[in-house]
């Protein structure tokens, strides 16, 4: 029993949580705002799109190392649809696929210039994400668009609402959390329940290591990329139809918090450890922040200060363990060295 | 059927033109523990990758288990049940204790779907064939290496291992790991399994060989049993070069015995070691020995100001001095040589020149900038003096053999000239022949009046080397050896 407390006590899930926790108590004793239906559920959907995203940094870190280009992949390849959508009005599901394999093919470019030559994921990954930017504004003029007709089903779908009260604002989940629950049951799924998940694990841990027990790295590494792509394409698009209109400028930059994230929930940048679990307290945190932190009379400017400060120092927990557990001690006899 | 298992002949390896081995004949004899033996580059890995398939041999035949076969590759060989422990094990760090040692059987079995609950058995019952007992819900990573190369081991042997290559596997292990590791590999041999063990250190040959063969540079030179080599003809089938000159051990007019003690420890405590009193005189070299977990690591950062002594005195030449910083014990004159050299004491990436200057940046200052001049002749003159081995000294030290980088480890402290050297596992995965340089080049420094601390768990070092030695053991000073009463079977006795 003690082994599972002390196991549990090194995880840096646990302090996410116990922060999570604190600052919500906090902000609900200065406030009186914080546990209010409204409030919940736009905590809720305020991190669907960065959770989704944060399943693709997650696959990157643990196994390969940094990817930066999905909010540029979903940015231009979401644009792309709308365009296509209004100019041509192909169907929902056509215009779904087309950005699908547009964030493919994306991930194939990614994957095959990480695995064939064996260069930086986060150069590579900054290159293709420059790339996107450059086709989204400068091919084809990346203004703000409205969302399509054919996907305004999607884009006004709720599955809660909260009514307004006389303390506060109404409030709804928009229906692209139910992608989000969803994409995290399957990839739950695949990473604790197949080979592959295992796979994915493994290479990031050691990968020679991985390559003489006769795991297919390249082929398994490629197909993260390829995986990467895809999710980036369903975190885009939800958030455009969230917003019921697409600017690919909004994408831009979009990574950073969702990598903070991710290594505030205990994912090593060094490779091989992440949960899915620290994606969703990270992301959970950091929007808190954003979110609540005007409750309590703080200035919007300085959110950025506390989410800084809040990635130090939950980075320092991690840092501090990983110390600890390396060092060898010596210790002094206390009978003597007889 | 025959009495040999393996039989390599007249392998021949070449990379890019260079010979890595030539017309190699390897014969291991069924059930017995057979040694391999060679100096880093002699080739031994080359022909363990050729008999484990990952990299096939140019021309020549292996015969394993009667039939012949011109090339391996690694699914046929794991098949054939040859199994090889790497010096890095292959474990995975971030994965628990089940999942390693399932992993290899999981995927062997070629199933797609993941299952904790199968996996435990299967991690139970590769368990059983070394009688271990581990938590299997602990990361790998935070085992000791001991630990680590169990499971290697036990996942080789579970996959049905007739043939066991263990490349270097003591490399990080203390003493009384290698016993247990020995153990294991007895009973192994009991159960009719064959060992090829690669190792470069004599004692443990003995110790688990019934026969060794012997490389340099790509050929074989020696093979026969183990029990009648003796230890010169070993090293000179191993370097090529014989070592009659290194035995000035016993000299005493090398010892000032008269002067001030260079440094005395009065009542010494720290993290992790208490009440360590001694002086040492300069010209003397005096070794400070126990095992992992001793003390003696945290001793000798202490003694250099990476960790902070919390009460006692150390006195330098007589005078009371206090050691707070790295600092503080440059400026005292003392240099330390750390452990391990890779994490600790070399820019591997970095070139040589680079890494022997670096501690003495000040001396090479013009204005602002570096005279680098200045810095490569002060390098050159280093790389001459201790003989490292390479074309130039521009290039990276990760170039280096194992012997040589520490080499360069020596000449970057000795370029301060330290009146106090202090060297924590000094040939640690170091060749023979660069050990025996290294020996002398100790001794010629102490003669010049240096003090000189070795810090070791290698007993035969510190019986070759050290005039006199201290024991430790948990944490507190248990001994000292000097003289005629430094032998090996002595200081086993006091270090236990």
């Amino acid at each position: 029993m003690s082994k599972k407390i002390k196991r549990l006590l090194g995880k840096n899930e646990l302090y996410v949580a116990i922060i999570i926790l604190v600052l919500a108590i906090t902000i609900h004793m200065q406030s009186g705002l914080f546990f209010l239906p409204n409030n919940l559920v736009d905590l809720l959907r305020s991190i669907i799109v960065n959770s989704i995203y944060a399943l693709c940094a997650l696959l990157a870190f643990v196994s390969t190392g940094a990817d930066v280009s999905f909010p540029m992949i979903a940015g231009m390849s979401t644009y792309i649809i709308f365009k296509l959508g209004e100019t041509t009005g192909l169907p929902a599901f056509v215009l779904v696929l087309i950005a699908l394999a547009i964030g493919a093919v994306c991930g194939c470019i990614n994957g095959f210039f990480i695995v064939k030559f064996r260069f930086n994921s986060l150069i590579v990954t900054l290159s293709t994400s420059t790339i996107c930017y450059g086709i989204a504004f400068g091919a084809l003029k990346g203004v703000r668009i409205d969302v399509p007709a054919q996907f305004a089903d999607f884009a006004n779908w709720n599955i809660l609402k909260v009514a307004k009260t006389e303390k506060a604002l109404g409030a709804s989940l928009h229906g692209a959390f139910l992608v989000m629950v969803i994409l995290y049951l399957l990839v739950y799924l695949v990473l604790n329940h197949t080979m592959v998940g295992r796979a994915v694990y493994a290479i990031g841990g050691d990968e020679v290591s991985a390559r003489r027990a006769g795991f297919k790295v390249d082929q398994i590494r490629f197909g993260i990329f390829v995986v990467n792509g895809l999710l980036a394409v369903i975190g885009g698009l939800c958030y455009a139809c969230m917003c019921k209109n697409c600017s690919p400028m909004e994408y831009y930059g979009g990574e950073m918090i969702v990598i903070a994230a991710i290594v505030l929930g205990g994912v090593r940048l060094t490779g091989g450890h992440g949960s899915l679990t620290g994606c969703i307290l990270g992301t959970f945190l950091l929007a808190m922040v954003q979110n609540s932190l005007t409750m309590v009379g703080i200035s919007v400017y300085y959110q950025n200060v506390f989410i800084g400060i809040i990635i130090i120092l939950g980075a320092s927990v991690a840092a501090i363990q990983a110390t600890r557990s390396m060092k060898i001690k010596s210790v002094v006899d206390k009978e003597g060295g007889e | 059927m025959s009495d040999y298992i393996l039989s390599c002949k007249g392998i021949n390896k070449s990379f890019g033109g260079v010979h890595a081995l030539q017309n190699v004949d390897l014969h291991v004899k069924r059930g017995e523990v057979h040694c391999l033996a060679g100096e880093n580059g002699c080739g031994k890995s080359t022909i363990i990758k050729a008999i484990s398939g990952f990299q096939p041999q140019d021309s020549g035949t292996i015969e394993f288990d009667g039939k012949v076969y011109t090339s391996l590759n690694p699914a046929l060989s794991i098949d054939l049940g040859i199994q090889v422990i790497y010096q890095d094990l292959s474990v995975f760090p971030n994965l628990t204790v089940q999942e390693n040692l399932a992993i290899n059987t999981v995927l062997s079995n070629k199933e797609k779907i993941y299952s904790r609950k199968k996996q435990r058995e299967i991690a139970r019952k590769v368990m059983q064939t070394l009688d271990l007992d581990l938590d299997l819900d602990a990361r790998v990573e935070q085992l000791p290496v001991a630990s680590k190369q169990l499971i290697a081991i036990a996942r080789a042997i579970y996959a049905k291992a007739q043939f066991l290559i263990l490349d270097e596997p003591t490399t990080a292990l203390t003493r009384k790991e290698v016993d247990r590791l020995f153990e294991i590999i007895r009973g192994l041999k009991e159960q009719g399994l064959t060992v090829l063990f690669v190792s470069h250190k004599l004692d443990e040959m003995y110790d688990i060989s019934d026969s060794i063969t012997i490389m340099r540079s790509g050929e074989n030179v020696y093979s026969g049993p183990m029990a009648t080599l003796t230890e010169d003809e070993f090293t000179h089938y191993m370097t090529g070069r014989d070592f009659d000159n290194v035995n000035d051990k016993h000299a005493e007019d090398r010892i000032q015995k008269q002067a001030v003690p260079a440094m005395e420890l009065v009542n010494l405590s720290g993290p992790g070691f208490a009440h360590v009193s001694f002086k040492v005189q300069p010209g003397e070299i005096l070794g400070i020995t126990g095992q992992l977990g001793s003390g003696r690591s945290e001793l000798c950062n202490t003694l250099f100001g990476i960790e902070k002594a919390s009460s006692g005195q150390i006195l330098r030449d007589g005078k009371a001095v206090k050691i707070r910083s790295v600092q503080d014990a440059t400026m005292n004159g003392i240099a330390l040589v750390p452990e391990d050299r890779l994490t600790e004491g070399l820019f591997l990436p970095v070139s040589i020149m680079e890494n022997i200057t670096v501690v003495n940046f000040d001396q090479f200052k013009k204005g602002l900038l570096l005279d680098r001049k200045a810095q490569e002749g002060n390098s050159g003159e280093w790389v001459q003096q201790i003989h490292v081995k390479t074309d130039d000294h521009l290039l990276p030290v990760q170039t280096l053999s194992g012997g040589n980088q520490q080499k360069v480890v020596l000449a970057k402290w000795l370029s301060t000239s330290p009146k106090v050297l202090i060297l924590n596992g000094p040939t640690v995965g170091v060749d023979i022949g660069a050990k025996y340089d290294i020996y002398q080049l100790l001794r010629d420094l102490a003669s010049t009046g240096v003090a000189v601390l070795v810090a070791s768990d290698d007993l035969a070092e510190v019986v070759r080397l050290c005039d006199r030695t201290i024991v430790m053991r948990g944490g507190l000073m248990s001994g000292e050896i000097a003289g005629r009463d430094l032998t090996a079977e002595r200081l086993t006795e006091a270090i236990m």
